[in-house]
């Protein structure tokens, strides 16, 4: 790229070719008051304060320097009298109009507007001045919209277009009538991410979640991790007089670049829930009785130690949560494995698909992830396969739009749903299959790739091996086969194919719908073939594009719960738990030995143990089983023969209320620590403030109980084990906790620098399919998915987010409906063979003919009730509404 | 290509049929938002609010766009239009001539704000800056056809004239 020499305010500086005087001033620290322009967004050109004096080829003009690109030799002067005079003038007009509500108006003291009048020493204008007098628009449980305070910069509106590609809102009406607002008057119908409040330099869009609770100069600002879902956006924590008041978005911060979600942003008002554990509880005749530390901890040390000399320690479950931090995890397992001597343990997402692990290693190793989730940015095509981005991980699809604007990226979106995800690509190409048939799909694709040459089979032959059994594995592919099995038309499959090999980087996400499918398996190592095909075919030394590969993941450390290796068969870092030399390495390192009796088979299963009546004692930290197992019944059954549950969470969910014991365990805001997101990039929390009522963090419960039992688990600060963390996995042997204040870690990328990618080894999967069909007295199918708006107890606890979506809801297609009566906002039933649950119809288009779909992350509609089988037949009714 | 349009119309007694046809024709041109709303004011007469709905899913854009585009130029209307549309003029010429009092006793006599239509959508009052047909003000135009020389007064009888 072309650099370009100029002065501004007598400073030389560099910025490259076709950069604007303010973007190039802004990047070297040069302040040019403007309210209209935003690095993020589209340039608008509408404030006019950005006034400048340009010296460019001799000639000296006056220039906006948001709208005027940077020259050679150009010379700018961002403060002379009449640019001055000029900018006051400007001042003078918006501030004629502008309601003048300083006082009580939050925005005051970070308000662009107030500031720049306040620099420029503005008296009482010339100009009479007219206020407006537009109602506030209140028509949300989140966002308050005044007019009156709005100076018609645009932002918003852009925001809401290119980031988040909605355009819910939209100049209205020309001239002086012109106003930001929604067609026809009509609420705000969006999804409430707040990027219009985060770029609106005045006061006319306001946080309803702070109320009047604080001004901006009272509070202090703590950068931490969003504890929803697994992107890991850096959200910025403003607290007061120890309470969390609200969060706002730091442009320069994180891998989300200010962009978040209605979670992140409005989901905070579960941290001073009153439905917070505060205090230990213990069970007693089936009531919970409040209890002291003391004596919680040495029950359940007590109790433990009686099960281990009766039975053996293997008779202990854990699972570890998704949701705590890497350290408190790492400690989870060892707790386990030394204190309790079990190898009983497991976490979730590993227990929904236990291959994942594995494979996700493997292609790490294979050189895959040599970009964090942010390498998405730079993709030349996108492909989302069975996850639904805008309602899973919303802000992947802020990043993906963003490569959409800057490299004019093209768009495959395979999904058995017609997902939305508002986009303005020029390619977008939307492959919507039937249930069971996205194996057979790929495979397709694979062979319209090989068949009409789209890669360079040359150089994948001789840099990969197997690749012959990939050829004569889709020879036997039948094209019209897939296409009917599919649904999907064979002219976009091709398409597809075509589009996924064009030069350039090319990025590949996919997530719940692929895994949880019973071809899960098979489909990712068949997803890693294709990316391994673009990847060697696209790479060369003159066109460096490369194929990445992620996985959606359901919460914010569900990757580094099992980096962690709170799962059977790996202890942290992925080392295998067989292994003689692991074992001795790890037994040196936590200075014990393994007693004989710890289980360490692969296919080793919690529930099927708990089934048979193995597990006779079960330790939850921060997870909530009952409601996110896929079964909801067959956890309900294991539970049921446990005799001793301890519980550790920040609220009683459904899990706790089956629990001996509970601890109160602090949430994300009360910790310090480092989550690991979707992508591998291990980020720091930061303490913002203290504990709430009497709770602990989950680290230092476990340690205390450890320290019960007589073991030194004597850990004070969470340093102390992120230095042990290094050494016990060797994955994370780079990891320095100080070092992440600056730079966010990255395993992957590390562990290439030492062993360098391996060759690629194709697994060639012959291409399978499955017929999903529903019954005769279930005629539908049921698919579960993320939502948006929820996420387990966390969302559930947060009033906003619990007004933004108040009712879960089941999405049926509109002729279906049509055939079964049901209107749009019905109370329906949805029934299966194993239970039933009422809540509300959406008659859409997005769930095809046959397929209902319920989110899965509305706590008090836990919808894993109804399912015993991937794919479970049901039936809907309307029933009365009360 | 593109998502499909995942909105169902609730209302399905609304004649969708005629911006069915428009959007065949245009659904894949890009940046063809004024002409299709032009083609449906010409069929609808008005553009309606679920018509823009179902346009909106159908090209992609969001409806507020489009409204912002629509409520932008003077010449789209959201409200349904009387068979016959009397432009008032209000310019210098016809103002001087008493313009005022024209448009008073029209809205006196059709019981209608400038504007607005009357309640057997026969007529739409509008005020407009100048017909340029100075020398017979005070000026109304109905439709096609000037009427010059008015008094407040004589106004009542062209409509009158019309609707007989």
């Amino acid at each position: 790229m072309k650099m370009i020499h100029l002065t501004i305010d007598d400073k030389s500086i560099i910025a490259p070719e076709g950069t604007n005087i303010f973007q190039a001033a802004l990047d070297n620290n040069i302040y040019i008051p403007g309210l209209c322009y935003h690095p993020k967004l589209s340039q608008f050109g509408g404030c006019r304060l950005c006034y400048v004096e340009v010296t460019e080829r001799k000639h000296t003009r006056h220039r906006f320097a948001c709208a005027h690109p940077v020259s050679e030799g150009m010379v700018v002067k961002v403060n002379t009298t009449e640019v001055n005079r000029h900018r006051k003038t400007v001042m003078e007009y918006l501030l004629a109009h502008h309601e003048l509500a300083c006082p009580t108006c939050n925005k005051s003291g970070e308000c662009g507007l107030q500031n720049i009048a306040h620099e420029l020493n503005m008296s009482p204008g010339r100009f009479k001045t007219v206020r407006m007098s537009a109602p506030v628009i209140r028509d949300n449980p989140v966002l308050e919209l005044n007019r009156n305070r709005c100076i018609l910069c645009g932002r918003c509106v852009s925001a809401c277009k290119e980031i988040e590609g909605v355009g819910a809102i939209d100049f209205q009406n020309r001239g002086f009538k012109t106003v930001i607002g929604t067609a026809f008057d009509r609420p705000l119908d969006c999804s409430f991410c707040g990027g219009c409040l985060a770029v609106c330099p005045t006061g006319a869009w306001q946080d309803r979640t702070l109320g009047f609770s604080g001004r901006p100069w009272e509070f202090e600002s703590i950068p931490t991790i969003c504890p929803y879902c697994s992107v890991g956006c850096t959200i910025v924590l403003n607290t007061k007089e120890g309470s969390v008041r609200r969060v706002v978005s730091n442009d320069k911060l994180g891998i989300n670049e200010g962009n978040l979600c209605v979670k992140g942003r409005f989901g905070h008002e579960f941290i001073h829930s009153p439905e917070r554990i505060k205090t230990p509880l213990i069970k007693k005749d089936g009531e919970f009785q409040p209890a002291r530390w003391e004596d919680a901890i040495e029950m359940v040390s007590d109790k433990l130690k009686q099960i281990m000399e009766k039975h053996g320690g293997n008779v202990i479950g854990g699972i570890g949560s998704e949701k705590c931090t890497n350290e408190e995890n790492y400690l989870f397992q060892k707790f386990c494995r030394t204190v309790l001597g079990t190898n009983c343990i497991d976490n979730i997402s590993n227990m929904k698909a236990p291959f994942l692990n594995g494979l996700l290693y493997k292609s790490v190793e294979r050189g895959f992830f040599t970009d964090s989730l942010k390498g998405i940015e730079n993709a030349n095509t996108l492909f989302f396969f069975g996850v639904d981005i805008t309602e899973a991980i919303p802000v992947v699809g802020c990043m993906a739009r963003k490569a959409i604007q800057l490299n004019s990226a093209n768009v495959v979106i395979a999904n058995p749903r017609n997902i939305i995800f508002k986009n303005t690509a020029k390619n977008d190409v939307r492959l919507t299959y039937s249930l069971g048939s996205q194996h057979i799909l790929l495979n397709a694709i694979i062979k319209v790739i090989i068949e009409d040459k789209l890669v360079d089979l040359k150089k994948i032959e001789s840099s990969t091996s197997n690749f012959s059994s990939l050829c004569s594995s889709v020879q036997n592919v039948s094209l019209s086969n897939a296409e009917q099995l599919s649904g999907v038309s064979l002219e976009m499959i091709r398409s597809a194919a075509k589009l996924l090999t064009k030069p350039g980087n090319c990025c590949i996400v996919y997530g719940k719908d692929v895994i949880e499918d019973p071809l899960g398996e098979d489909t990712i190592k068949t997803l890693l073939d294709l990316c391994a095909l673009i990847d060697v075919s696209n790479h060369s030394d003159i066109h460096p594009g490369r194929a990445s590969i992620f996985c959606s993941r359901y919460h914010n450390n569900s990757q580094g719960v099992n980096d962690m290796g709170v799962v059977p068969e790996f202890l942290p870092g992925y080392v295998d738990i067989n292994d003689a030399a692991n074992k001795e390495k790890i037994e040196k390192l936590w200075g014990i030995k393994f007693s004989g009796n710890i289980v360490s088979k692969n296919s080793f299963n919690l529930i099927d143990l708990a089934k048979n009546g193995n597990v006779k004692s079960l330790y939850v930290m921060g997870a909530d089983p009952l409601t996110e197992y896929p079964n909801g019944n067959e956890i309900r059954e294991c539970i049921k023969n446990i005799e001793f549950i301890v519980v550790q969470d920040s609220f009683m969910t459904e899990t706790a209320k089956l629990a001996d014991v509970v601890f109160p365990s602090s949430t994300f805001a009360e910790k310090e620590g480092t989550y690991t997101n979707t992508g591998f990039t291990t980020q720091r929390l930061n303490r913002a403030i203290s504990p709430v009522g009497n709770a602990k963090t989950d680290w230092e419960i476990i340690c205390d109980i450890a320290k019960k039992m007589g073991q030194s688990f004597s850990y004070r600060e969470i340093k102390e084990i992120t230095e042990e963390i290094k050494k016990a996995a060797p994955v994370y042997s780079g990891f320095s906790y100080d070092r992440l204040r600056r730079k966010e870690f990255h395993w992957p990328s590390l562990l290439l620098d030492k062993i360098g990618s391996n060759k690629y080894t194709f697994f060639a999967i012959r291409d399978k399919s499955l017929k999903v069909k529903g019954e005769k007295e279930f005629p539908l199918v049921l698919i579960t998915g993320a939502s948006m708006n929820h996420q387990g107890a966390y969302s559930a606890k947060s009033k906003a987010l619990v007004s933004v979506a108040p009712e879960c809801f089941v999405e049926i297609n509109d002729k279906d409906a049509k055939d079964m009566q049901i209107k749009n906002g019905d109370m329906v039933m949805v029934e299966s063979r194993q239970g039933k649950l009422k809540m509300r119809s959406k008659v859409t288009r997005k769930s095809p003919s046959g397929i209902v779909f319920v989110p899965d992350a509305y706590v008090n509609i836990p919808i894993n009730m109804l399912i015993y089988q991937e794919y479970t037949p049901v039936k809907i009714y309307t029933v009365l509404d009360n | 290509m593109g998502e499909i349009n995942t909105n169902v119309a609730e209302d399905e007694t609304f004649d969708l049929s005629k911006a069915e046809s428009i959007l065949e024709k245009y659904k894949h041109i890009r940046g063809s938002l004024i002409p299709v709303l032009q083609a449906i004011q010409f069929e609808y007469g008005y553009l309606p609010e679920k018509v823009i709905d179902f346009v909106s899913g159908e090209l992609n854009i969001s409806v507020n766009e489009i409204i912002g585009v629509a409520t932008f130029y003077a010449q789209f209307h959201l409200q349904q239009r009387g068979k016959h549309i009397i432009k008032a003029c209000s310019g210098t010429a016809c103002h001087v001539k008493g313009a005022k009092q024209i448009v008073e006793k029209l809205s006196e006599k059709l019981e209608v704000h400038v504007g607005d239509t009357t309640k057997d959508k026969l007529f739409t009052l509008e005020e407009v800056a100048c017909l340029g047909a100075c020398s017979l003000a005070p000026v109304i135009m109905v439709d096609e056809d000037v009427y010059g020389q008015l008094s407040h007064n004589t106004v009542g009888n062209v409509i009158d004239g019309i609707k007989s």
